[in-house]
């Protein structure tokens, strides 16, 4: 049997000269870092390779209940005055594009993204169809973490597949302005491939933000989404 | 379905695939894995958490466990190996023992599959002790004929045994074609062969067992030094048409486990098919005219060359609106050179704008010649405003533009066929040409080319192609980089699959400003900037606007 510190700190294969270390990526390799150091295992590797380690290897098969559900805070993050490109080829604001009045239910996608893009996606549009008439009064927006393949043409394929509704578009633009919108969101963790599944919800503009991470059933997102507006 | 029907419905499996189609990984299974196609020819149905439902290639497992079948990091989410050796090993006792080679999600902590815990898994979402699987993993309703397909497939898929891997030496292959430019091979070569020698100086050990913990009792990178890089140069020869029985015999002879670089004219299709059907990663070969087939595995391209310059030259003159700042375009080429098919491209993008596109066509080996005849009755019909010239020249030819007035038109040079910065535009042309630049700036890549510079210079590599040989040795280092992270898990597929979830973090790309590749991406670079000369001689360049993404 595997001891349990084992289990919970696997080593990451050593990242070599030319790529950024944990401090550059952001915040969450940091905590797993500590992580390392509470179990007290593997720092030898970490400190000698400059790597980072994986603290949720057990999401998948294991049903530990701290890691398959998701987790919720409330956040205030200040919109970036970024350009974005929408999924209809508009150059827009992101200021502008969040400060319409309506409340809104952000995420971070890539359309090549094999495994949880698609299910992030399928939830939106799930909330879109479980609100009904009410879909009308909220803006769904979907930014894109590989903007220079997601072209407008692949973002509007993408929501096609998804039937997004009127009220959810896609943003792309070019790669400093998504990652900064992403740093602003506290989502940026170094590239597409360590993809944060994250959803983010706010009432109306100038309102915190409710952070869900981890993956969020439609009809829990529909919860939080009418808690968070008989709170406004 | 119990465990005898199951082994019966196995049997029938093997029987239908039989020689005649080759590896069972051509039938049903295959198809469910990779396509979402079911035996009956109707789409894979599978069913997420809260009646989440996803169809066709959509539901295709090889969307989450990756061609290699070994899995894949990303995030916090690990998604597990699957093929036999790691669904069906008996558990690891212990994380030192020799077990199974070492892949970063691996799941140690249940018990071994059978095949009928293996088919309520995929049915049911439940793990071989009977826990539930994450919410990631649809729930398939596959009948006992799909069941039993898909799991053979999965007990043939990944296989350790790689050709081109021994226990001490890696074979790679580079490939060269008759048409490459000379100057260009010799410079390949020597950042090939010197980054072989420099892999090869460390002593050559037996080979230690990898832990499935990942570990040796060495580091990992001193593990991979311990295997030798062995280059082999496969040089083509005689007509395109040859060079796939040609590449079929190398490989007889050579088996290479992987192609590093590779350098071509204007033709490198066979190539990319050969890379495609044998399944072997092709990385980052030096070409001009890549093949532009997306949903293609193993061929891996720095950038899309001269038809990536097409689509910066087609968006610059059709603009952000699509309204032509250009009623007629004129292109200038050689026969059988990369700017044949590049001028096709832009034309094919120009089609149904309004422009009228043209083409002179210069004969074929005869550079710097010819080329102001062609030219002066090109130009005469470039008198007007609104007309653009393309010239998809070399630089003996672009020397040669000497006397031939500029006029009124627009011109673009192809910057990669014609030198970059260290074109020989005339003095008179400067003023009137936008240079395709699919590079980041010369200014702003300095940095980045430091150490590959330094590097020649230190093993006494003579600089004739910086941007030829800065890529080889990029393609070098980064295949370094994902055989440190591979362990010694050596399946083909798992190389490029480590290779696009490395990529992106590598700072240090040359003359890229940043590399990205993921399933359905060949091209690492995805766009170039148009710029001008910013005197009437010298290298110094002005960027036209912003870095372009067509």
């Amino acid at each position: 049997m595997i001891p349990q510190s084992r289990r919970r700190v696997r080593p990451h294969t050593p990242y070599p000269t030319g790529y950024p270390t944990p401090a550059v990526l952001g915040g969450r390799h940091g905590v797993v870092v500590r992580l390392a150091a509470l179990t007290g295992v593997v720092l030898f590797v970490l400190a000698a390779s400059g790597g980072f380690a994986n603290a949720a290897d057990d999401a998948f098969s294991a049903p530990a209940p701290a890691v398959s559900g998701p987790t919720r805070s409330i956040r205030k993050y200040a919109v970036p005055a970024v350009s974005l490109v929408r999924d209809d080829g508009k150059v827009v604001a992101l200021p502008d594009e969040m400060n319409d009045g309506r409340p809104i239910v952000l995420n971070f996608i890539f359309t090549t993204c094999g495994s949880i893009c698609p299910v992030m996606s399928s939830v939106f549009a799930q909330f879109e169809r479980r609100l009904g008439a009410d879909a009308e009064k909220v803006h769904l927006m979907s930014i894109s973490i590989d903007p220079e393949h997601d072209t407008p043409a692949r973002l509007s394929e993408y929501a096609r597949k998804f039937h997004a509704g009127l009220e959810w578009q896609h943003y792309t633009g070019t790669l400093d302005a998504s990652v900064t919108a992403q740093r602003a969101f506290d989502v940026y963790r170094g590239g597409k491939m360590s993809h944060a599944a994250v959803t983010l919800m706010r009432a109306a503009p100038g309102k915190p933000w409710l952070r869900i991470e981890g993956f969020v059933r439609a009809d829990d997102l529909v919860r939080d989404y009418r808690e968070l507006l008989a709170a406004r | 379905m119990s465990a005898w029907r199951l082994a019966l419905a196995v049997l029938a499996g093997l029987a239908l695939s039989g020689p005649a189609t080759g590896a069972p990984a051509d039938g049903v299974g295959r198809s469910i894995y990779l396509r979402g196609v079911l035996g009956s020819g109707a789409p894979l149905e599978g069913t997420r958490e809260a009646g989440v439902v996803t169809t066709g290639a959509d539901a295709a497992c090889v969307n989450c466990h990756q061609r290699s079948g070994l899995g894949s990091v990303e995030g916090s989410l690990s998604i597990p190996p699957v093929t036999s050796e790691y669904l069906f090993h008996s558990r690891a006792h212990d994380a030192t023992e020799p077990v199974l080679p070492y892949v970063e999600s691996l799941h140690g902590n249940r018990d071994p599959y059978t095949d009928a815990t293996l088919a309520r898994a995929i049915r049911e979402g439940l793990d071989s002790q009977g826990r539930p699987l994450s919410y990631l993993m649809p729930r398939f309703a596959l009948s006992d004929e799909d069941m039993a397909a898909l799991v053979e497939y999965l007990k043939a898929l990944s296989v350790r045994q790689v050709p081109g891997v021994t226990d001490t030496v890696l074979h790679f292959a580079t490939i060269v074609t008759p048409d490459a430019d000379p100057l260009k091979r010799g410079g390949m070569l020597d950042v090939l062969e010197q980054y072989f020698v420099q892999k090869n100086l460390f002593p050559l050990k037996p080979s230690p067992r990898m832990l499935t913990s990942g570990k040796t009792q060495y580091s990992k990178s001193m593990y991979m030094a311990n295997r030798h890089w062995q280059l082999h140069v496969w040089e083509l020869t005689g007509p395109a048409a040859s060079w796939r029985a040609q590449l079929d015999k190398h490989l007889a002879a050579e088996p290479a486990y992987a192609v590093l670089s590779g350098l071509a004219g204007s033709s490198w299709a066979p190539v990319h098919e050969f890379c495609e059907q044998n399944a072997i990663p092709c990385l980052f070969p030096n070409v001009e005219v890549p093949v532009t087939a997306e949903r293609d595995f193993y061929p891996m391209y720095f950038s899309k060359g001269v038809l990536l310059e097409a689509q910066l030259i087609a968006r610059t003159i059709l603009g952000p609106d699509n309204h032509p700042a250009a009623g007629a375009v004129e292109q200038v080429y050689r026969a059988g050179d990369s700017g044949e098919p590049a001028a096709e491209a832009l034309a094919a993008q120009l089609k149904g704008h309004g422009v009228t596109v043209h083409s002179t066509v210069l004969a074929a080996r005869a550079q710097g010649h010819g080329v102001t005849a062609a030219l002066r009755t090109a130009a005469l019909r470039k008198d007007a405003r609104g007309q653009a010239l393309v010239l998809w020249l070399r630089p003996a030819d672009i020397a040669a533009l000497g006397d031939v007035p500029a006029g009124a038109a627009t011109v673009y040079q192809s910057g990669l066929m014609g030198g970059l910065e260290k074109s020989p535009l005339p003095a008179g042309w400067r003023e009137h040409t936008l240079m395709t630049y699919p590079f980041d700036l010369p200014d702003r890549r300095g940095v980045r080319l430091d150490y590959p510079l330094g590097w020649f210079s230190v093993r006494h590599i003579p600089v004739v192609a910086q941007q030829v040989q800065t890529d080889t040795f990029l393609a070098c280092s980064l295949l370094a980089d994902v055989l440190n992270r591979m362990a010694d898990n050596f399946v083909r597929p798992y190389l490029i699959e480590q290779l696009q979830a490395l990529l992106e973090h590598r700072l240090i790309t040359g003359y890229y400003p940043h590399l990205t590749l993921a399933s359905n991406q060949r091209f690492a670079s995805k766009g170039g900037y148009v710029v001008r000369f910013r005197d009437p001689g010298g290298t110094a360049l002005v960027a036209e606007g912003d870095w372009i993404v067509p």
